[in-house]
């Protein structure tokens, strides 16, 4: 117990005084106050987790410092908004995706067909440009010609943002379904799928290691699945989107945070197989690369969105109305699925500060659990301490990584999608939050999992805490003169805290000493 | 002589280019060098105005390669030792009165100043908490500047305005002077730089980006090596910034912000991180390619800036005077052959 003492002194020091604020917090305002505002801390705070978390693991594991994980966060949200409210552009968009996918999915078809192909060095050299190239044309005949129905950023009538204010006040825009119009859709279709094998086997033709490949119909599995949802989509298009567009609100959300999150893990493996991978021998390079890769994704934003805010509209599960609200209690919140609850005096928001600090608190269990007691997180734990030794006791560490890359990934798309209703959607999300989650990472411990926690959670108290005496000021004892925290103080006070808490504590607050 | 004028061909033939490029520049928009000489306005001042934001942003690259490029530092709170000596200079200017030199003299005690804050931090923290920390300091500069508390001086989020440039410097009517005045204080910085680096100080310094523990175990305190550079980089950005002040009529908030630290990183890895004359050839590429972009395709500019600054991190990751000097001999030799081919 005495050592115990000894070597966490600064530590202990360090909750001690945060707890006086705390105390101090609670003291200078009325108990509904206090409790509103460690609730929002606490669902900023989650947001904040569940970006960080995934980030802490990717920098644990991988040692990359992945920049680009606030851009990746917004893209979630968007893509989200998307499934929410034109759910037929997603629909359109399931058959290319799968088509250009399909031939990938035969990867291990390809060094078997190379093998059989005898042909000069200088032609080996030429035709897997050749074949991409063929394909790049393909697809830039095609591709652009598919129909996919899409707002248009250009016009305001037809924009996100009006798509947004309608969907929330409940109605919808009529929408048109795209049809082919200048292919047919045969052609589109075969030539899609054509250009993605061509391509699938230009680019495996550069990798020259001589492989043995078994062929069973295992190798097809992927590829026959991306071919039938291919088929399915264009075949079933009207009727999914009529399905969809009839769909109640709450499972609507719940398929937009579904597709948002995996098509997070997806970005996230594609990721790291293609830019990351080659690089893992300069580290610095790949934070540069992480770097351009947000600026990237913030410009694909603005570009396919638009550059205007809006808002997601919340499920109707969260957000009822009438007489009977603000809810008194469960039952009575139940009956009407109010909006807003009373919770000791105090309206509190459903979604906001009780469902996403709940979601939260979900995941942190899943992943502590995931991490702890299966396999996988046995690796991932002992990949942290030592990657090499992992690698020669036989594991495909690889493969671990991009595992670990898209599931951090797939989690800040998921904090995007969740973020969407109760922040907003802009292209500014990203970055804010994610300097908001880097904070955390820096004050709880980098690659640290319950310090991840732990940051978010203080971060977010501090900033809803300033943000609420900003409102109510300060009185500094023996004076008269009330202080009011400005909206500039808010970032400012929690850089200062990690600045200072990585003065005395380099590793974080429940980081290991090296 | 002849052995310097030889060592030194390709630099002493880019300075005649740069001293005559604005009179060739008039003589091909059809203006005869005397009108040049007087600032007539034409295609001549427009190439000078692009050149000086160019000159200005490889002074600001190059004391980020002295840093992370020689020193191995990586430090996202650069654009902070820029937007110091900007906003000092602006501020003694406008708000205090001050003329030129005790200007200079100001912001070089400032710039000393912010080196010795970051070094604070230095022995304490490495690699990527590092980074962090100066991040964090960085931002905290930034939201003090943007905050409006100081808005009497810094002017917010609008930028700081309205400072009044002595005559004879004006980037409005002297502009061919600013231009000289701006290449000298290149050149100067450049060879500072050169023989920084060559000195056995900066031969420590490019020990400790290789490897620090063995350098501190030959003897080296590597702390005050570190703190040199610190203090070098710092005083060059900070005079970066005060051209800024004095050539812009604005000086936005931006330059303090994140992005701008970016635009460094992204201005030596084209350039070449490492190797100081890749700070001019970054610094020039990057600047064309803005203009160029923003003028042609307009808003989706940085998009293509990302895609150049990912496929230059895959691809040609020592940047253009790295694999130049990487491939010199095999560039040299195809050469020949090329010469010889058309000899023959």
């Amino acid at each position: 117990m005495n050592s115990f003492l000894r070597k966490n002194f600064i530590v202990i020091i360090a909750f001690a005084v945060m707890a006086a604020f705390l105390i101090a917090a609670a003291q200078g305002m009325e108990k509904k106050d206090f409790v509103i505002t460690l609730l929002r801390g606490l669902a900023v705070g989650s947001i904040t987790f569940l970006v960080a978390s995934g980030f802490s693991l990717i920098f644990g594991l991988l040692d990359v410092l992945n920049l680009a994980h606030g851009t990746l966060f917004m893209i979630g949200a968007y893509i989200g908004w998307t499934v929410v409210v034109r759910p037929d552009t997603f629909v359109d968009l399931l058959t290319p995706l799968a088509l250009i996918a399909s031939g990938f999915a035969l990867g291990d078809v390809y060094p078997l067909l190379a093998s059989r192909i005898r042909l000069g060095s200088s032609m080996r050299r030429i035709l897997p440009w050749a074949l991409i190239l063929v394909s790049l044309l393909i697809f830039w005949r095609i591709l652009p010609r598919y129909p996919i129905a899409i707002w248009d950023v250009e016009n305001y009538g037809q924009s996100p943002v009006t798509f947004a204010f309608m969907a929330d006040s409940g109605t919808r825009l009529p929408v048109l379904p795209a049809a082919f119009t200048e292919v047919t859709m045969s052609s589109a279709l075969i030539g899609l799928l054509l250009a993605s094998i061509v391509i699938a086997f230009g680019i495996s033709l550069f990798d020259t290691s001589p492989r043995t490949v078994k062929l069973t119909w295992k190798n097809f599995i992927w590829f026959a699945v991306a071919l039938i949802v291919a088929i399915v989509g264009v075949v079933f298009n009207n009727a999914m989107t009529d399905y969809l567009f009839g769909l109640n609100s709450n499972w609507l959300f719940f398929v937009a945070v579904v597709v948002a999150t995996l098509s997070g893990v997806v970005l996230g493996g594609l990721m790291e197989a293609t830019l990351i991978r080659p690089l893992y021998s300069r580290p610095i390079y790949q934070l540069m690369l992480t770097l351009g890769m947000s600026a990237i994704g913030i410009e694909m934003v603005r570009a396919i969105w638009g550059r205007p805010e809006f808002v997601m509209s919340k499920p109707e599960f969260f957000n009822g109305g009438g007489e009977a609200c603000p809810a008194t209690n469960f039952a009575d919140w139940w009956a009407n699925h109010c909006s807003t609850i009373l919770f000791l005096d105090g309206r509190v928001r459903v979604y906001n500060e009780i469902f996403i600090p709940l979601v939260g608190l979900v995941v942190l269990v899943s992943i502590w659990i995931l991490l702890q007691r299966t396999r996988l997180g046995m690796i991932i734990r002992a990949g942290v301490q030592d990657r090499e030794m992992v690698e020669a006791l036989g594991i495909n560490i690889r493969r671990v990584f991009t595992m670990v890359f898209a599931l951090g990934v797939g989690l800040a798309a998921l904090g995007g999608v969740l973020a969407a209703p109760s922040s907003g959607l802009s292209n500014a999300m990203g970055e804010s939050l994610f300097l908001n989650a880097l904070i955390a990472l820096a004050i709880g411990g980098l690659t640290n999992y319950p310090g991840a926690a732990l940051g978010s959670v203080i971060v977010g108290m501090i900033q809803q805490f300033i943000i609420k005496y900003g409102q109510i000021g300060i009185p500094i004892p023996f004076t008269d003169i009330v202080f009011k925290p400005t909206p500039p103080l808010v970032p400012a006070s929690t850089v200062m805290l990690m600045v200072i808490i990585l003065l005395i504590l380099p590793n974080g607050l429940l980081g290991k000493k090296e | 002589m002849k052995k310097f004028f030889s060592a030194n061909r390709g630099s002493l033939f880019t300075l005649l280019v740069l001293i005559l490029m604005p009179f060739i520049v008039g003589l091909f928009d059809g203006a005869s060098p005397a009108t040049v000489f007087v600032n007539g306005s034409g295609q001549a001042k427009f190439i000078e105005g692009l050149a000086i934001e160019i000159f200005i942003l490889a002074v600001y690259a190059i004391s980020f390669d002295l840093i992370f490029g020689i020193t191995g530092l990586l430090s996202f709170g650069h654009s902070m030792f820029f937007a110091v000596g900007a906003y000092l200079t602006g501020i003694a200017i406008k708000s205090f009165g001050y003329s030129l030199l005790p200007t200079l003299g100001l912001i070089f005690v400032g710039a000393v100043v912010q080196a010795l804050l970051f070094a604070l931090v230095l022995p304490r923290v490495k690699g990527i908490t590092f980074a962090l920390v100066t991040l964090g300091l960085g931002s905290v500069f930034h939201i003090l500047v943007m905050s409006s508390e100081m808005g009497k001086y810094t002017g917010s989020d609008v930028g700081l305005q309205g400072v009044i440039v002595p005559d004879f410097i004006s980037p409005a009517n002297e502009r061919l002077r600013f231009y000289f005045v701006m290449l000298v204080v290149m050149i100067l910085v450049y060879l500072i730089y050169q023989r920084f680096v060559n000195s056995p100080t900066g031969r420590v310094c490019v020990a400790i980006r290789e490897n620090e523990g063995r350098a501190r175990m030959l003897g080296y305190n590597t702390f005050y090596f570190k703190l040199a550079a610190l203090t070098l980089s710092s005083l060059t950005a900070a005079l970066a910034g005060f051209f800024h002040t004095l050539y812009q009529p604005i000086v936005s908030p931006n330059v303090a912000g994140m992005g701008f630290t970016v635009t460094a990183l992204l201005i030596i890895l084209i350039g070449g991180v490492g190797t100081l004359n890749g700070a001019f050839v970054g610094a020039v590429m990057y600047r064309l390619l803005d203009y160029g972009l923003r003028r042609y395709i307009g808003e989706s500019a940085s998009f293509i800036n990302g895609a150049i600054y990912v496929l230059f991190v895959l691809f040609i990751p020592y940047g253009i005077v790295g694999t130049w000097r990487l491939r010199s001999f095999e560039i040299k030799q195809g050469w020949e052959r090329l010469l010889k081919l058309f000899g023959q």
